[in-house]
C-alpha cells in the first residue's frame, strides 16, 4: 500500500484518472438516486432546454429529458457491462490460456487453432453480427458475447505469462511433490502473474467501453429507454445544432471514462513491471 | 532509413492532393434532374411491396387511376372511364395507346393479371383479402375490363389505387425480374439500379401523356439513415427527403432554400391484442386509455399542441375526414386507471412488452412517451424496437401491443376491412366484435352516404367504448428544396414526379 | 528462398483450414436467428400454405448440413448466392464493389495513421519526457479515447458544417466512380486515424525509449556520432519491428472501425452493407459480407506476420505461431 502512494505521487497523472473512474463509480452507484429528474421523464414544456435552464444542469434532449439524468443513469449500464467483460474474459482467458500453455502438445495445438479461427473474425464484427441476429440486447447478452470477442486476446496473453513462468524451479519443483495439475497452475503459478495479468484487464476494461459505446451507435446496444451513452450520441445527432449539449456530455462522458482507464491501465502497468 | 521516410512523406502528400483534386462536380446542365434520398428498400415488387421507395416505385408503375392531391378526387390514369350501378359491378375502360417500358402494349389482359395476380398463393400478395371479393373478370375488347363482385363495394375503386396495386404486364417475369429491373408503363423508366446504394430513373420518351414528364431524370439515393439525408439536402446533394421528423423540421425552418411540407396526416396506431391477456379484458384497455395524456403526447412527439398539426382519438377514423365524430377526450385519470386495472384482476399493476418500428418517424418518441405515462397507472411496459423491415415481418400482428404506422386510406372503409373486421389480414389487435364487424359490412355495402355517415359514427363510439386502439395521427413531413416546383403527393402515398419541375 | 516459400505456403494452408471452420460458424451463427425466412419474405398476412411452398421452393426445409454444403459449394466457385431482399439480384454483383471501396478507405486512413503516428511516436520517443513528448502523449490519449464515431461526429461538425471543407454524408453521385469523389474519404479516414494514431504512437514511442536506452544504441552515442544518425540509422530501425506487429495487431480494431464510420458517414463500403444486412436479417447477404470480412482481416493479418518474419529472420526459420 505504501508502495502504492508512493508510486502514485511519482504519477500525478495517475490520481487525475483514478479519481475520475471513482466519480463515475461513485455516480453509478449513488447518482440516479440524488437526481432531480429521473432517466426517462418527459417534461414536454423543456424540450432541448440549454444546460442549466429550469433545473437541467446539463440541459434536455428533443423528448425534454434530462441529459446529466440520462448520463449518470447510463454509466450503470456501460460500467457493469465493462466491467464484468473484462472480468470474464480475463477469468475464461486465464483458464484456458494456462491449460493450452501448462499441457502444451495436442491441448496446446488445439487451442491455438480456436484461437486464430476467433481472431479470424475481428472482435467489433462477431459482436455486432451475434447481437444483431439476436435482436434485443440486454445487459446479460451483451456482456457474453463481448467477453467472447475478447478471449482469444486474454488468453493468449496467459498462454504466454504461463510459459514464461513454467519453466521455473518452483514449477518443477511442485511436479516433483506430486501436487495436482490445476494446484499447480493455479495456486502456484497463477499469484506470479497478476502482474501482466492485471494489466491485461485493465487494458480490456478500456477495450470494452469503446466497444459497449460503438455497439450502442450501430443500434445493436442496449435498448431505449435504457440511456446507453454511445446510443444517446447517435440518438440526438440530428439535433446537434440546435442541441449541442445533447451530443457533447455524452461524448465526454466515453472519452473521460475511456482516458481515465486508459491512464489508470498505463499506472498499473509501470507499478507492475517496476515490481518485477 | 532517411530514404524510407521521405518516400512515406512524398507518398503523404501526393495521396491529400489526389483527394483534394477530386472536387465536387457539377451536373450538366442542359438536362432537368431530380435527387430523392430514400430510405433503403426492402422489397419492392408490387404485390409484396413493402411500402419504401415510394419515388422510385411510383414513377416506374401506374394504376388505373390516380388522386388529385388538391382536391383528394380521383383522377383518370391508365383507366379513362369507370362506372358502377350498384357497387357490384364494376365497368372500366382503358386508355388506348399506352406502351410499357419494354416496347409491349398495354391492354385489358395486363390489368386482368394484375387483378388475377392478388390470389397467387406463391406471391404473398398484399393485396389478396381485398381482391378475393372478385368473383370474376371480362375483358370484352382490348379496352374494357368489368370487375364481377360478391357483394357490393360501393368504393371498390379506391382499392385499385393502393401502392401494391401498380399494373403489370402479363407478359413480364415479375417473379424473377421485379426486384432487379421493374416494368411498368410509369412516366420513369429503370436505367440504372444498383442495389443498396442508388437508382438511376431516365424518363419514358414513349409516355402516353403530352409533355409529362417535365423532368430528365429522377436520381435516388437509398441512405439507410434520415440525418444523412437531411444532411445531404442541406448541402446541396439531393433535392427531396421524405419522411423526416418533427424534429428534423425545427431544424430546417431556419433554412431558407428548404420547405418542409406536410401533404398530409399519417396515423399511429398503438394497438392492444384483445384475443389475449392482458388486453382482451376491456377493462385493462380502458385502464391504459385513461393513463394517457394526448397534450403530453402532442408535446413530446411533435413539438406540437394537440390538434395543431398532431390529433388523437380512440377510433381508426382520423379528425380530418368527413366521417369523424367527434368525441370528447377522455382526460387523464391515473386513479381510475388504477381502480379499472385493480378491477380486472390486476392489483399490483401488469408487465406487457411493446413492439414498434424503432427507425420510423415519430415511433421512438410515441413508444417512449406512451411507456412514461402509462407507468404511474400500474403498466410496466418493456420496450422493444426493431428496424422496420424486422418489426413487420416477424413481431407485428402477434404481440400484446404495439405501435405501427399506417397511412390513411382514400377510403376509410378499406382501411377497416383491413385491420378491424374480423379476419382482416392486418387484424393487427385480432379484434372480431360482432358489432364492429357489422357496422365495418354496412359501411362497405351501403351505397347511400348519409346512412353510410350514420354507421360510421356509430362504429366511432362503439371504438370509444370497447375499442382495441389508440390513434394519433402525426404529419407525413417532406422535405424539399425549394428548387423543386410544383411538388405532389396525395393520400394514395405515391409522390407525382411527372408533375414537378426543377428551377 | 525455398524456406519462406514453404513458410508462407504454410500460412495460406492454415488460413484456408480456419476459412472452412469459420464458415460453418458463421453459417451455424445466422440459423440461431430467430424469424424464418419464407415468412419475411411473404411478410406477415401470408398464408402457411404460401410460406411452406416458399420454403419447399428454396430448400429451406433440407437439413442444415446440406444446405451449408450447398452454400460453401456456391462460395468455392465463387458464387454468393442471392439477397432475401433482391431475387434474381447476385450478392456478388453488390459486393465487390463496395469491397473495393472499404479497401480504398482503409488503405487511406493508413496512408494518414501510419507515418503520422510513427514519427510523432519516434518524436517523443526521443524526447522523452520533455515537453513535446507530453503534448503528443496526451494528444494521443485523447484521441485513442474517442471511440470513430464520437470524433466522427465532431469532424463532422467542424469540417463539414461549419467549414464545409469536405461532404457531410460519403455517398457517391449517380453514375461516378468513387475516383472521382476522393474527398468523400477524408473524414471517415480521419476519424479511423484519431484512434488509431493513440495506440500506434504510443507503442512507437515506448519501443523507440527501450530501443534508445539499449547498450549499442549507448554505445554509438560515446562513439561521438551525431544523434540524428543514431536516432535514423540504428534506433529506428530496431524500433520499427514492434510497431509492425502493434500495426497488425490493431487491425482488428481498424475493420471494426471501418464498419462504425462507414454507417456513420453512410460511406458504400463492407461495414455499412453489414450493417443494412443486419437491420433487415438478409441471412444470405451477412453470410456473406462476414465471410468476406474475415478472409480478408485474415489475409492482412497474415500479411503483417510474413513480413515481421522477413524483417525479424530470428522469427522466420521458426514458423508458425508467434
Amino acid at each position: 500500500m505504501k508502495y502504492f502512494l508512493y508510486q502514485l505521487k511519482k504519477h500525478p497523472l495517475a490520481i487525475f484518472g483514478i479519481a475520475i473512474i471513482i466519480f463515475w463509480l461513485l455516480a453509478a452507484l449513488f447518482g440516479p438516486s440524488l437526481m432531480q429528474f429521473t432517466h426517462t421523464q418527459i417534461d414536454s414544456d423543456f424540450q432541448m432546454a440549454r444546460p442549466g435552464e429550469e433545473g437541467h444542469l446539463l440541459g434536455t434532449d428533443s423528448l425534454g429529458r434530462d441529459i446529466l439524468s440520462r448520463i449518470i443513469y447510463g454509466s450503470r449500464s456501460i460500467l457493469t457491462v465493462a466491467l464484468l467483460t473484462s472480468i470474464l474474459s480475463t477469468i475464461v482467458g486465464i483458464i484456458l490460456g494456462f491449460m493450452a500453455g501448462y499441457f502444451g502438445g495436442k491441448i496446446d495445438a488445439v487451442f491455438l487453432r480456436g484461437m486464430d479461427i476467433l481472431m479470424a473474425i475481428p472482435p467489433l464484427v462477431l459482436s455486432m453480427v451475434v447481437l444483431g441476429i439476436l435482436g434485443n440486447s440486454t445487459i446479460l447478452s451483451l456482456t457474453l458475447i463481448v467477453s467472447i470477442a475478447f478471449i482469444p486476446a486474454t488468453a493468449r496473453v496467459s498462454r504466454g505469462v504461463l510459459l514464461t513462468e513454467k519453466s521455473q524451479e518452483y514449477v518443477s519443483a511442485a511436479r516433483i511433490r506430486g501436487e495436482h495439475h490445476l494446484y499447480i497452475m493455479f495456486v502456484e503459478i497463477l499469484p506470479n502473474t497478476t502482474g501482466p495479468i492485471i494489466v491485461e484487464a485493465t487494458a480490456r476494461f478500456a477495450y470494452s467501453i469503446m466497444m459497449v459505446a460503438s455497439l450502442g451507435f450501430l443500434g445493436v446496444g442496449l435498448q431505449p429507454p435504457t440511456p446507453d451513452w454511445g446510443m444517446m450520441v447517435i440518438e440526438n445527432k440530428p439535433i446537434i445544432t440546435q442541441a449541442p449539449w445533447a451530443v457533447l456530455f455524452p461524448a465526454l462522458a466515453i472519452a473521460s471514462l475511456v482516458i481515465a482507464i486508459s491512464i489508470f491501465s498505463d499506472f498499473v502497468s509501470k507499478v507492475l513491471i517496476h515490481e518485477q | 532509413m532517411k530514404r524510407t521516410i521521405s518516400i512515406m512523406l512524398l507518398i503523404l502528400v501526393l495521396a491529400v492532393s489526389v483527394v483534394f483534386a477530386g472536387g465536387d462536380k457539377e451536373e450538366a446542365k442542359d438536362e432537368k434532374i431530380i435527387r430523392i434520398a430514400e430510405q433503403v428498400p426492402g422489397l419492392i415488387t408490387p404485390g409484396v411491396w413493402d411500402g419504401q421507395a415510394f419515388s422510385m416505385n411510383g414513377s416506374i408503375y401506374e394504376y388505373l387511376a390516380e388522386m388529385n392531391p388538391d382536391t383528394g378526387e380521383l383522377e383518370p390514369l391508365l383507366a379513362t372511364a369507370w362506372e358502377t350501378e350498384d357497387g357490384s359491378t364494376w365497368k372500366f375502360t382503358l386508355r388506348k395507346g399506352v406502351k410499357f417500358h419494354d416496347g409491349s402494349d398495354f391492354n385489358a389482359q395486363d390489368v386482368k393479371y394484375t387483378i388475377e395476380r392478388t390470389q397467387d398463393p406463391t406471391i404473398g400478395h398484399l393485396k389478396k383479402q381485398d381482391f378475393e371479393v372478385v368473383s370474376s373478370i371480362e375483358t370484352p375488347d382490348n379496352h374494357t375490363i368489368i370487375l364481377h363482385l360478391d357483394e357490393p363495394r360501393p368504393t371498390f375503386v379506391y382499392q385499385l389505387t393502393d401502392y401494391n396495386m401498380a399494373i403489370l404486364s402479363s407478359e413480364y417475369d415479375y417473379a424473377s425480374l421485379g426486384e432487379s429491373k421493374p416494368m411498368g408503363t410509369g412516366p420513369f423508366m429503370m436505367q440504372q439500379l444498383t442495389p443498396k446504394e442508388s437508382a438511376l430513373l431516365v424518363r419514358n420518351p414513349n409516355y402516353w401523356a403530352e409533355g409529362l414528364p417535365i423532368v430528365d431524370k429522377l436520381a435516388i439515393y437509398f441512405v439507410p439513415d434520415i440525418d444523412a439525408s437531411i444532411s445531404m439536402l442541406e448541402s446541396g446533394r439531393v433535392d427531396v427527403v421524405p419522411f423526416i421528423t418533427q424534429v428534423i423540421k425545427t431544424r430546417l425552418e431556419k433554412n431558407p432554400d428548404i420547405n418542409v411540407i406536410s401533404p398530409y396526416q399519417e396515423m399511429r396506431f398503438i394497438s392492444m391484442r384483445v384475443d389475449e391477456k392482458p388486453f382482451n379484458d376491456n377493462r385493462v384497455r380502458l385502464a391504459f386509455k385513461y393513463a394517457m395524456d394526448p397534450q403530453i403526447i402532442a408535446r413530446s412527439v411533435a413539438q406540437m399542441d394537440l390538434n395543431d398539426g398532431i390529433f388523437y382519438n380512440e377510433t381508426p377514423i382520423m379528425n380530418i375526414l368527413a366521417e369523424y365524430k367527434e368525441i370528447p377526450l377522455r382526460g387523464r385519470d391515473t386513479k381510475k386507471a388504477k381502480a379499472l386495472l385493480a378491477e380486472a384482476g390486476y392489483p399490483n399493476g401488469v408487465s406487457v412488452p411493446m413492439y414498434y418500428a424503432s427507425d420510423h418517424p415519430f415511433g421512438k418518441e410515441l413508444a417512449q412517451t406512451v411507456q412514461e405515462l402509462a407507468a404511474p397507472a400500474g403498466f410496466d411496459i418493456d420496450l422493444k424496437g426493431y428496424t422496420r423491415d424486422i418489426y413487420l415481418s416477424q413481431y407485428w400482428m402477434n404481440v400484446p401491443l404495439s405501435i405501427t404506422g399506417w397511412a390513411g386510406r382514400p377510403d376509410p372503409s378499406m382501411l377497416l376491412l383491413l385491420a378491424f373486421r374480423g379476419g382482416g389480414s392486418w387484424n393487427e389487435s385480432h379484434i372480431d366484435n360482432p358489432k364492429i364487424n357489422a357496422l365495418i359490412d354496412n359501411i362497405s355495402e351501403e351505397a347511400n352516404e348519409a346512412k353510410r355517415l350514420s354507421y360510421y359514427h356509430e362504429l366511432q363510439e362503439v371504438f370509444y367504448e370497447e375499442g382495441s386502439l389508440i390513434d394519433v395521427q402525426v404529419p407525413l413531413l417532406i422535405a424539399v428544396s425549394n428548387k423543386i416546383v410544383n411538388y405532389r403527393h396525395p393520400l394514395t402515398q405515391i409522390p407525382q414526379y411527372k408533375y414537378m419541375d426543377v428551377k | 528462398m525455398n524456406k519462406t516459400l514453404l513458410f508462407i505456403l504454410k500460412k495460406l494452408g492454415s488460413l484456408l483450414a480456419t476459412l472452412v471452420i469459420m464458415s460453418f460458424i458463421i453459417f451455424m451463427l445466422v440459423e440461431i436467428m430467430p424469424g424464418d425466412v419464407a415468412q419475411m419474405i411473404l411478410g406477415q398476412s401470408a398464408t402457411p400454405e404460401a410460406v411452406s411452398a416458399l420454403r419447399e421452393a428454396r430448400g429451406l426445409n433440407d437439413p442444415v448440413l446440406k444446405r451449408y454444403g450447398r452454400w460453401i459449394a456456391g462460395v468455392a466457385v465463387g458464387d454468393l448466392g442471392d439477397s432475401i431482399y433482391m431475387q434474381g439480384v447476385a450478392i456478388n454483383s453488390i459486393l465487390w464493389r463496395r469491397v473495393g471501396h472499404s479497401i480504398i478507405l482503409a488503405l487511406t486512413a493508413f496512408i494518414m495513421f501510419v507515418p503520422l503516428s510513427i514519427f510523432f511516436g519516434v518524436l517523443a520517443g526521443v524526447k522523452e519526457n520533455k515537453l513535446s513528448d507530453s503534448i503528443i502523449s496526451f494528444f494521443g490519449l485523447a484521441t485513442m479515447a474517442l471511440p470513430e464515431f464520437v470524433s466522427g461526429v465532431f469532424l463532422i461538425t467542424i469540417f463539414a458544417v461549419q467549414l464545409k471543407w469536405f461532404p457531410i454524408v460519403s455517398v457517391i453521385p449517380i453514375g461516378e466512380s468513387l475516383f472521382s469523389n476522393l474527398n468523400i474519404l477524408i473524414l471517415p479516414a480521419l476519424s479511423i486515424t484519431f484512434v488509431m494514431f493513440g495506440y500506434v504512437s504510443r507503442m512507437q514511442r515506448s519501443s523507440m525509449i527501450q530501443v534508445m536506452n539499449s547498450d549499442y544504441i549507448r554505445a554509438a552515442t560515446l562513439k561521438g556520432m551525431p544523434r540524428s544518425y543514431v536516432i535514423l540509422r540504428h534506433a529506428l530501425k530496431n524500433a520499427l519491428l514492434p510497431t509492425i506487429t502493434i500495426i497488425g495487431m490493431n487491425m482488428g480494431w481498424l475493420f471494426g472501425g471501418l464498419i462504425v464510420v462507414e454507417t456513420l458517414f453512410g460511406f458504400p463500403g463492407m461495414g455499412s452493407l453489414l450493417m443494412i444486412a443486419i437491420k433487415t436479417r438478409d441471412v444470405p447477404l451477412i453470410e456473406a459480407c462476414v465471410l468476406l470480412i474475415t478472409v480478408i482481416f485474415s489475409l492482412s493479418t497474415m500479411t503483417t506476420d510474413i513480413l515481421y518474419s522477413f524483417l525479424n529472420p530470428r522469427i522466420r526459420l521458426q514458423g508458425g505461431q508467434r
